[in-house]
């Protein structure tokens, strides 16, 4: 073969390859989730804030998923300014970092973790309404954001009654603790679990959200209740996952956050790295417990 | 040439502060092995007793305590008369502000923001417990007192400020402050009949005065603390933490025989339901109270400095080494520090923080040892 075959040869087998990569990379930022028109459509973001570089990617890589999947509204796990707390860091943690965001209209509900000023539950981007934990309803959908770092009484008889209260097919909570991690760092909230697990149990909830251990994780459902944490939307500890028998996935070689879709008694979820890539999604079904 | 025999009299530490030694540590090893295996059995029995022992059975801990700084204010005690303290509560004021210093600038360090609640917990200062560590470096010794005093002071002003700024619950505080008149009335009534059982005064005023602090949103461990100065007692006192002598039947020294054993019980159970904590797994916060802790002997020297250029004068036979030994004896914070921690911080990770860095404070009886050795301070004496 002449010289001049090879150097067209390489130059089309490189071709090639580059268009292939192009094709997975844009299959791989596609939105696995239904998508269907008058569902519940909402973003997850756990110790998102770092104000570093990566947090700014992985803000931008949920505007441009927003612009496949419209969701408006989006949960926070925590953690979410590290460091100084000032009206500075605000801008630089949160406000700047999810500026296309907030412009479009998305709404930031947040719960706080160890990290957090408490004072910032009154940050109005962040929707807390001044409390340190509430509770709101979106279609079919009631989410209870919490605080685990102080649980004191008040806050137990207040979740009670509220979930006894409420009246929406799915009963969401997050907050920073993870009640089940498999994370090396931290793990498990055992202390906190035995406060509020057994009134998940008592009033259905559906399904938790937390933070605290940097990476994304989905356990398989701990007595009937499904369990993610993600804590990676900022802060990353790479092979930090130490999955166990309860892990049914987890991911820590980058950051990450969650995209939800809620429509009638079926919860879809797509976890997106960093990059873009999918690296965990699926479908649950709305548990059917009897009323208590 | 014949010698008379020199009588010395034996002033033995109370049962209660040497059982101390036993009945505290064991509560916490089993309750750090519990958690550390069991975590989720131990967490509910945890949250299960807490109340009991927490704020029902720790009442009478501070009687006791309380019932030290009272014998000490009679004459030969410690605070008689009042001016004897000025220079140990000075020494503790700086204690404090130096603890709270470190612990909030730590906490400012480490973003940690959520735990600055907690530094209430940063002043303890175990009294038992430093007791028992100064008595086995200085004897008897006036530096000995001196610490307890020290301590005293620091905790005093550690408890004012769960009662003040810390209340529990939904508070009710004119309905609290109205029974606390009732308990005090009661048992100033029961003193001026000269009333000698201290059961009377406990099933009176001083279960009032427990309502009166619950309703009011104050710690209730605290009830006895302003009963147990009306119970009669005697024309003298012998000494902080000494053991009473056998021919003593007031009502203080009573009630001391009496809930002595007790109360080492309750310590048991006070440790086993609260010592409880993974040992791994907690933010760097957990290191704020020892090293808040770490701090308080140049928080003591320092005061004791200004105190002294103000004209205060140190007791005798206590130098500068033994006010630096009994700064490090004062790093424990143990019993009050857990004590302190589950006052004002409500359950979570961020109290388990608290009582890991609570627990880490026994370190302290360490560091006064090894200063005292390298001082040449007490039983090191070269």
């Amino acid at each position: 073969m002449e010289i001049a075959d090879r150097r067209r040869a390489r130059r089309l087998v490189t071709t090639l390859l580059l268009v292939i990569a192009a094709l997975w990379r844009v299959a791989a930022q596609e939105i696995s989730l239904p998508n269907a028109p008058n569902s519940l459509k909402f973003g997850v973001i756990g110790d998102s804030g770092s104000g570093d570089r990566e947090q700014y990617d992985v803000a931008n890589q949920m505007t441009r998923f927003r612009a496949k999947f419209a969701f408006d509204q989006v949960i926070m796990l925590g953690d979410n300014i590290y460091g100084g707390q000032g009206a500075q860091d605000l801008v630089q943690k949160f406000s700047r970092p999810y500026k296309d965001l907030l412009d479009a209209g998305v709404k930031f509900y947040a719960s706080l973790g160890n990290h957090d000023d408490p004072l910032n539950r009154r940050y109005p981007l962040w929707n807390m309404g001044g409390e340190l934990y509430y509770t709101y309803a979106r279609k079919n959908v009631r989410f209870f954001a919490l605080d685990s770092s102080k649980i004191d009484q008040k806050e137990l008889a207040w979740l009670e009654n509220a979930l006894k209260s409420s009246q929406e097919d799915w009963k969401i909570c997050y907050f920073h603790h993870p009640l089940y991690s498999d994370g090396a760092t931290h793990g498990s909230a055992v202390d906190v679990r035995v406060v509020f697990e057994p009134l998940f149990l008592q009033y259905g909830v559906n399904v938790v959200f937390a933070g605290h251990d940097h990476i994304y994780e989905r356990i398989t459902p701990q007595k009937g209740i499904y369990h993610f944490v993600e804590g990676a939307s900022g802060q990353l500890r790479r092979g930090d996952a130490r999955p166990s028998a309860m892990n049914a996935k987890s991911f820590d070689r980058d950051m990450s956050f969650m995209l939800v879709e809620i429509d009638g008694n079926q919860l879809s979820f797509q976890v997106i790295s960093r990059t873009g890539a999918t690296v965990d999604s699926g479908t649950i079904q709305r548990q059917v417990r009897p009323a208590p | 040439m014949s010698h008379t025999p020199v009588r010395v009299e034996r002033r033995p530490a109370s049962h209660f502060i040497l059982e101390y030694l036993l009945a505290l540590p064991v509560g916490c090893a089993v309750a750090l092995a519990w958690a550390n295996t069991s975590s989720e059995s131990y967490y509910r029995f945890a949250d299960a007793t807490a109340f009991a022992v927490n704020d029902i059975g720790m009442v009478f801990f501070f009687a006791l305590i309380t019932k030290e700084v009272a014998e000490a204010t009679l004459p030969g005690g410690a605070l008689h008369p009042w001016r004897r303290a000025a220079l140990p509560v000075a020494a503790a004021v700086g204690s404090v502000i130096v603890s709270i210093g470190i612990y909030l600038a730590l906490l400012d360090y480490l973003g940690e923001h959520m735990l600055k609640s907690g530094w209430v917990a940063a002043v303890a200062i175990d009294i038992p417990g430093t007791y028992v560590v100064a008595r086995l470096i200085f004897g008897r010794h006036p530096a000995v007192p001196f610490l307890l005093l020290l301590a005293i002071s620091a905790d005093a002003i550690g408890l004012a400020a769960v009662a003040v700024l810390n209340p529990v619950g939904d508070a009710h505080p004119a309905v609290g402050l109205a029974l606390m008149a009732a308990a005090l009335a009661g048992a100033f009534a029961l003193r001026r009949e000269r009333v000698k059982s201290f059961w009377l005064y406990l099933l009176g005023p001083g279960v009032i005065s427990w309502w009166a602090l619950f309703l009011a949103g104050v710690h209730p461990a605290l009830a006895l603390v302003p009963i147990v100065p009306f119970f009669p007692h005697g024309r003298r006192d012998r000494g902080l933490m000494i053991e009473p002598l056998p021919q003593a039947h007031d009502t203080l020294t009573q009630f001391e025989r009496w809930w002595e054993l007790p109360v080492e019980g309750v310590l048991l159970l006070f440790g086993l339901a609260n010592a409880g904590v993974p040992l791994h797994g907690l933010e760097e916060g957990l290191w704020a109270i020892p090293l808040a802790a770490l701090g308080r002997p140049f928080g003591i020297l320092a005061a004791a400095g200004v105190a002294i250029a103000v004209g205060l004068h140190l007791p005798l036979r206590v130098g500068w080494r033994e006010l630096v030994v009994v700064g490090c004896a004062a790093t424990i914070g143990l019993v009050f520090a857990l004590f302190f921690a589950v006052a004002v911080m409500p359950l979570g990770v961020l109290l388990l923080q608290l009582k890991l860095g609570a627990l880490v404070t026994i370190a302290g009886s360490g560091l006064a040892f090894a200063v005292a050795w390298l001082l040449g301070v007490g039983r090191f004496a070269r």
